[in-house]
């Protein structure tokens, strides 16, 4: 059994670097894909998520961003991976890590939230998933709400029973109240009398939803 | 209309003597002859067998004519129907007008959420929108400004998650979209939108 599973191993690497050159061929600059190839090889054997590399690689090819350029950010996209999966280990996740908190963490630290808020977030949600809560408080810091009360008020949320999209509502019913005009500790302690009982975000309309469409070679479920 | 009993005919004709009908008959007779003597002693109406050749000269209108006046004219209809299929026929358009039969969009799946998305480029040929749900490739999703106000809208399904995305200008300007409620840094020095997808059966 053991040496089937060498041999899976040995041949599912090579295979997965062949499937990341052919997505790249052609719409990265050839010059790039060497290179880039070799950081998500890295990404891989770190049990990092490496889609985030590649995706990094074919934006900046579509965005006809020199090969330099393309494989400099692809490097800073690694290493904001291994920052945020050192941040989950530090915070209490054991390792390996998912992939998909790593690239959730890695978004929180990339929209500037503070690591220290971060690592409280993940302490105050021990389990995955975390994206909607870290993300509700870097909608918080991004309208300049105080990081520490930000995580403040979504954490209380969290102990009220409140989890994934709806740690969203709770964000977008504090920035509302800022709309409204009220101070930013007026919008946190209003939207913390609420809870857990914030207003959910309304449903897209049936109009919406007739003219959705599916972008061309994505397969219903 | 009453008929006339042959045996009138016949006498006003002169094939049988008047002597020959029973005295209720005759008297029918001499009222008729009375009256076309009346109708012969008056005076001609002017312009009347004018007027009446008139008439019979028109051609007669033609079929689609006929069928415009019957159409604009005033018709009696009566419908009659039992009340209990009439609330059945107002159900049924009730029910038309809540669920049309026509294009319902495609079906969600337990994971999948709608993405919104809407920018305004007064003068643009084209908007897409790129981002990480398409493999950022260009051209694939075409936003639509259908009323021409310079207002471009598309509607996409997507699974649940995280997205970051631009639009793309007639082919070649790239731009955030400034309606997002996110950004992040690209690493190329300029900035993403972030798109957060729920799912709509939640």
């Amino acid at each position: 059994m053991r040496f089937v599973l060498l041999v899976l191993a040995l041949l599912a690497t090579p295979l997965a670097a062949q499937s990341v050159r052919d997505r790249l061929e052609g719409r990265v600059p050839a010059e790039a894909i060497p290179a880039v190839d070799s950081l998500v090889q890295v990404a891989a054997q770190e049990n990092l998520p490496t889609e985030p590399l590649v995706q990094k690689a074919l934006e900046g090819g579509a965005k006809q961003v020199v090969a330099l350029r393309v494989v400099a950010a692809v490097q800073v996209s690694l290493t904001q991976l291994r920052d945020a999966r050192d941040l989950l280990v530090r915070a209490g996740d054991l390792p390996p890590v998912t992939p998909g908190e790593v690239t959730t963490v890695a978004w929180a630290l990339r929209r500037g939230l503070p690591a220290v808020v971060v690592g409280r977030i993940v302490g105050a949600l021990p389990r995955p998933p975390r994206a909607a809560a870290v993300h509700a408080v870097a909608d918080l810091v991004a309208h300049r709400f105080d990081p520490d009360s930000g995580a403040d008020l979504i954490i209380d949320a969290i102990h009220q029973g409140l989890h994934e999209a709806r740690l969203l509502d709770v964000s977008t019913a504090a920035i509302q109240e800022l709309q409204r005009g009220r101070s930013h500790a007026e919008a946190l302690a209003l939207v913390r009398q609420e809870l857990p009982n914030v207003p959910a975000a309304p449903k897209p309309t049936r109009a919406a939803v007739v003219r959705a469409r599916r972008p061309p070679g994505q397969q219903p479920p | 209309m009453n008929p006339i009993d042959s045996r009138i005919h016949q006498a006003l004709d002169g094939e049988i003597a008047r002597d020959a009908l029973p005295p209720a008959l005759r008297r029918t007779v001499e009222r008729l002859e009375a009256a076309a003597g009346l109708l012969a002693a008056a005076a001609p109406v002017p312009g009347l067998e004018a007027r009446v050749m008139a008439v019979i000269r028109q051609p007669a209108p033609s079929r689609t004519w006929r069928v415009v006046r019957w159409l604009a004219t005033p018709h009696t209809v009566m419908v009659r129907i039992r009340p209990a299929w009439s609330l059945a026929l107002a159900a049924v358009l009730v029910l038309l007008a809540l669920f049309p039969l026509g294009d319902r969009g495609p079906m969600l799946g337990e994971h999948e959420g709608i993405a919104q998305f809407v920018g305004r480029f007064p003068g643009a040929r084209s908007v897409h929108v790129v981002g990480s749900f398409n493999d950022w490739r260009t051209g694939t999703i075409a936003l639509e400004d259908r009323d021409h106000d310079g207002v471009w809208r598309g509607v996409v399904v997507l699974p649940a998650g995280t997205y970051e995305y631009m639009f793309v200008v007639d082919g070649e300007l790239w731009v955030p979209d400034h309606l997002a409620e996110r950004q992040v840094a690209d690493n190329f020095g300029r900035e993403n939108s972030i798109v957060i997808v729920r799912a709509v059966r939640r």
